[in-house]
């Protein structure tokens, strides 16, 4: 009795507890959140964390062929890429000076496009300048051109015999640009500035239009002059917003490959970007590796630096007040130059590089303006005397191979990585597993912090041999596809999960109590009203992806080539008419692809790029 | 319909945080238009959450009848989509891509409902709640209130046995407010539906419930009629959370003094109840009266000398702020009163009116003698 006793509470107590976790298996698990959340948790942990990882193993892993140098066998352990690429005689080439040139380059860009683009973000939001509408626009194209589309337009002007091929305009004309002027620091410094300069109109311009200009009345009521209320009041609130551009110019930098490559290269000045492209064409993974690793570590600290920033700047949310800035201040004497100065801007950094390459593709010699001189060939030409091209660009079928891997590739890629987006959001807002959501929020950021050019170091570190199951991807699409797919999840995956903060559970929760099922709900409720984000989600990447250079060339061979590494590939070879024709064909669909995307969904790039 | 039972269901949502309801106990029977009532963060809304089944129980069981939905102990959990419940959203949820049909009628295709009973349930439900001619607009063309009646239509439109109800007035003005109340009231007896409905609006609660339960930190606090509610309070948070002006209460005991606790005092001796068992005793604003000559204040009432410090109209009733010994109370009368500010004068409370606390601010049975006196005058 007494024996019966006591195992009856303890036998029920197993079945309770046993019926405790039956029934946390049921409700956490009986929608298919779950199991997509594990499966978009393996998926990512794949695409993002192992090649990370495959990245920091090969700058400590002794490669085929160093046997000797690193004194251990191929597979054993070393630092030898280490001391090779930081502390070695070789070291200021491969990293010291590398990352010296980057620094000084990203503070020259920093700087310049800080104070052309804050009086621009000033002249544009706050004042009565002429054409303000349209300038407001105008200035903000070179952010959706390649950033070396300027590069090109640089080359064709500057160009001076350090390089072979075609003259320059001014070399043709008889005034040979000197070295400086043609390649390297001032030049990169220069374009990378007007490239981002765009950057600071809208994060500047953004904070300007949000400041309370109650808050500056405040001050006047008081009795402070103006100059007063910009140095005590407008400036330390709009700082960090000015820190924030700050952040994102350098780490933006950091991974700029185009730009240092076309002008850089013929003068051997190198930045970390294009000193990691070396190392691994000249097959020296381990001594890549950490470079890559270097990059991705900055890139980290700055962007954590950022988020620091941007927490501290929450301190002023309270700022938010009624009233808004939308009284303008007249410029009186000063309106002309200041349109004068705003139409300069624009014709440097969008009309006149643009004109100089359209130009350059209908031109024979460069630099003689006679109408003879001016041709078509190049773009539909037959019978040509080159040796690659007989006939123009637009014939060839090279191009055509590499307008339809673009499309294809990037598209592929962003069609997946949109989707992936919603699905990702939709798992962050709703598994009730708190581990898988806080995973997969974090891991589709990550790559946000690794320049591109690291990311398709470790890509090629992981996917270069068989691994597994898994056979060497080297030389296929599919390895640009995943790259880029990762590469684009921060994007998607953000826009994933604010459109489905922003629906809240209610509507669907509603759908369920009315006797929904999990597909059902997906289908005639989620997907219908998410539609506008989903497509978002699928362009917005798909014209960054057009455009986007380095990722591609690590990864691309000729077989895989796209627009953008095609027309370094023509650039290599010197043709350069034909260089240039592809890159205003690349300009062109990100152009009118950024217009109608913004059209279509009425977003507007300015808040894309915050949040 | 038959019941639903809350049998000690408690729900945290951290492991070792605090509950946000703990160990409630409520029935729901048939026809019962029930209001869960309390500040915001009481736990009212987790509750109604988990009858609907969008929220999981840590402990205690849910019952239907008697089918078990959900029971953490028994491993049971019936999904909300299988529980054939309506919930109408504080925010309304419409589903912004389809027209109000589409909204109205998403529940009947569901249940495969052949079309033309369907076209039928749908201009009834939309009759019944004049939102006919929106048939084909979608939800952002309509106004809250507009929104509202679609909210309330699709769920009606599958006939649910129990409509569930989470704060459907606070988004709408007070005009609209007193329309829709009008509305659920109709709705109620006319479909038959058992209503749980949650607010944090004492007004609505009084007004539309048959029954209301009070909610606090995630505990019950009590459950009765409206008038149950108002006029026998459990305990001291139910006293002051329900009537404005709120209730006046003079603490007695532990070294509170001044004239007011003095009055009461003296109240309860002669009362004969001893000093001791009472922490504190409330007057509702209505119940207190005042009088100029001291000869006019009943004998066996709560009373005692004031100073009328100020007179608030607030159209149709007066709240009196009085003054005793640097203590406050106010009254409230329909009656337009025929005293001036700063006036000297003498208050009264009957003694069937004074609510008795003990030191844990849990309700004391009314006196012998009161209620002796209730019952004579029933």
């Amino acid at each position: 009795m007494t024996g019966a006793r006591q195992t009856d509470p303890a036998g029920a107590v197993a079945e309770s507890r046993l019926n405790r976790l039956n029934y946390k298996i049921r409700t956490a698990w009986r929608e298919p959140t779950a199991i997509i959340g594990i499966l978009l948790t393996i998926v990512f942990a794949y695409l993002i964390v192992v090649p990370i990882a495959a990245l920091l193993y090969d700058s400590v892993e002794v490669q085929f062929g160093d046997e000797r140098r690193a004194g251990a066998p191929e597979g054993g352990l070393t630092t030898y890429y280490f001391s090779r690429a930081l502390f070695s005689p070789v070291a200021q080439d491969l990293f010291w000076q590398p990352l010296s040139h980057t620094l000084s380059i990203s503070v020259g860009a920093i700087i310049i496009s800080l104070s052309v683009g804050g009086v621009l973000a000033w002249l544009l939001g706050r004042t009565d300048l002429f054409a303000r509408r349209w300038f407001a626009t105008a200035l903000i194209v070179p952010y959706m051109l390649p950033s070396w589309t300027f590069a090109l337009a640089w080359r064709t002007l500057f160009k001076n015999r350090e390089v072979g091929g075609q003259m320059g305009w001014f070399e043709a004309m008889g005034f040979p640009p000197p070295d400086w002027l043609a390649y390297g620091q001032v030049p990169i410094t220069i374009i990378l500035a007007l490239h981002y300069t765009p950057f600071v109109i809208l994060l500047f311009g953004n904070a300007l239009r949000r400041f309370d200009s109650q808050l500056e009345d405040s001050a006047r009521v008081l009795g402070a002059p103006p100059r007063t209320v910009a140095r005590k009041i407008i400036l330390p609130l709009m700082l960090p917003a000015l820190m924030s551009a700050t952040v994102l110019i350098f780490a933006k930098c950091l991974g700029e490959f185009g730009v240092s490559y076309v002008l850089g290269l013929p003068v051997d000045y190198d930045v970390l970007a294009t000193s990691l492209f070396r190392s691994i064409s000249s097959r020296q993974p381990g001594v890549a590796a950490v470079i890559a690793i270097a990059i991705m570590a900055i890139g980290i600290i700055s962007l954590l630096i950022d988020a620091r920033l941007v927490r501290e700047s929450r301190k002023f949310v309270t700022v938010g007040g009624k009233g808004s800035m939308d009284r303008k201040n007249a410029l009186g004497i000063f309106r002309l130059p200041a349109t004068v100065f705003a139409g300069l801007i624009f014709l440097i950094s969008v009309g006149l590089p643009l004109l100089v390459l359209t130009m350059s593709t209908v031109m024979r010699v460069p630099g003689n303006f006679a109408l003879s001189n001016f041709t078509l060939d190049y773009w539909i030409g037959q019978d040509l005397e080159f040796v690659a091209f007989p006939t123009g660009i637009l014939l060839t079928p090279d191009l055509w191979t590499a307008v339809w891997n673009t499309l294809t590739i990037v598209g592929f890629a962003s069609v997946c990585s949109g989707m992936m987006g919603i699905l990702v959001g939709y798992v962050v807002v709703r598994s009730q597993v708190k581990a898988v959501s806080v995973f997969l929020r974090q891991v589709t950021f990550f790559p946000y912090l690794v320049p591109g050019i690291a990311f398709a170091a470790a890509y090629l570190s992981l996917f270069a041999v068989p691994r597994g199951p898994i056979p060497a991807l080297y030389g296929t699409s599919l390895i640009l596809i995943l790259a880029l797919m990762a590469d684009q999840m921060p994007y998607a995956s953000r826009a994933g999960i604010s459109a489905m903060m922003q629906l809240g559970k209610d509507p669907e929760e509603a759908a369920q109590v009315a006797g929904a099922g999990w597909f059902r709900r997906m289908i005639s409720i989620v997907i219908p009203i998410q539609k506008g984000a989903l497509v978002a989600g699928i362009l917005l990447p798909f014209i960054s992806g057009i455009r986007g250079l380095s990722l591609f060339v690590i990864l691309a061979v000729p077989g895989t080539d796209v627009l953008t590494t095609f027309s370094l590939r023509l650039l290599d070879y010197n043709y350069t008419q034909a260089a240039n024709s592809v890159v205003l064909i690349i300009s062109a669909i990100a152009y009118f692809g950024t217009l109608a995307v913004q059209k279509m969904t009425k977003t507007n790039l300015a808040d894309g790029l915050e949040g | 319909m038959p019941t639903i039972a809350l049998k000690a269901i408690s729900k945290s949502y951290s492991k070792d945080g605090a509950k946000a309801v703990s160990d409630l106990d409520l029935e729901v029977v048939d026809g019962d238009f029930m209001c869960l009532l309390g500040p915001s963060g009481c736990g009212k809304t987790t509750t109604l959450r988990m009858i609907a089944g969008l929220e999981n129980l840590t402990e205690g069981e849910i019952t239907v009848g008697d089918r078990v939905v959900d029971a953490a102990h028994k491993g049971v959990f019936v999904p909300p989509e299988k529980r054939e419940m309506g919930l109408v959203f504080q925010s309304y949820a419409l589903w912004p891509h389809l027209t109000i049909e589409g909204n109205t009628d998403f529940g009947l295709r569901l249940r495969k409902v052949p079309k033309a009973e369907r076209e039928e349930r749908v201009t009834r439900v939309m009759k019944t709640l004049g939102i006919e001619q929106y048939r084909d607009r979608y939800p952002s063309q309509l106004s809250g209130g507009q929104q509202q009646r679609v909210a309330l239509a699709r769920m009606l439109a599958v006939n649910p046995e129990v409509l569930l109800l989470d704060e459907p007035l606070s988004n709408l003005d007070a005009r609209l407010r007193l329309e829709m109340r009008t509305e659920l009231k109709r709705i109620h007896s006319e479909f038959g539906t058992t209503i749980v409905f949650v607010t944090h609006d004492q007004w609505e609660a009084m007004t539309l419930a048959t029954r209301i339960a009070v909610m606090n930190n995630g505990n019950l606090q009590q459950v009765g009629t409206p008038e149950d509610i108002y006029d026998r309070p459990a305990n001291r948070f139910v006293a002051e959370f329900v009537g404005s002006p709120p209730i006046n209460i003079v603490e007695l005991g532990g070294g509170a003094g001044g004239a007011l606790a003095e009055a009461a005092n003296a109240f309860l001796d002669q009362q004969g109840t001893p000093r001791e068992t009472v922490g504190s005793v409330g007057l509702r604003p209505e119940s207190i009266r005042l009088a100029r000559d001291k000869a006019d204040l009943p004998a066996d009432a709560l009373s005692g000398s004031v100073r009328l410090t100020a007179i608030l109209p607030t159209g149709g009733n007066w709240i009196l702020e009085l003054g005793i010994d640097g203590q406050k109370l106010h009254a409230s009368t329909h009656v337009a009163p025929h005293w001036h500010a700063e006036e000297e004068l003498f208050f009264h409370v009957a003694s069937d009116a004074v609510h008795r606390f003990d030191p844990n601010g849990h309700r004391l049975p009314q006196s012998d003698a009161s209620t002796t006196k209730v019952r004579k005058a029933g």
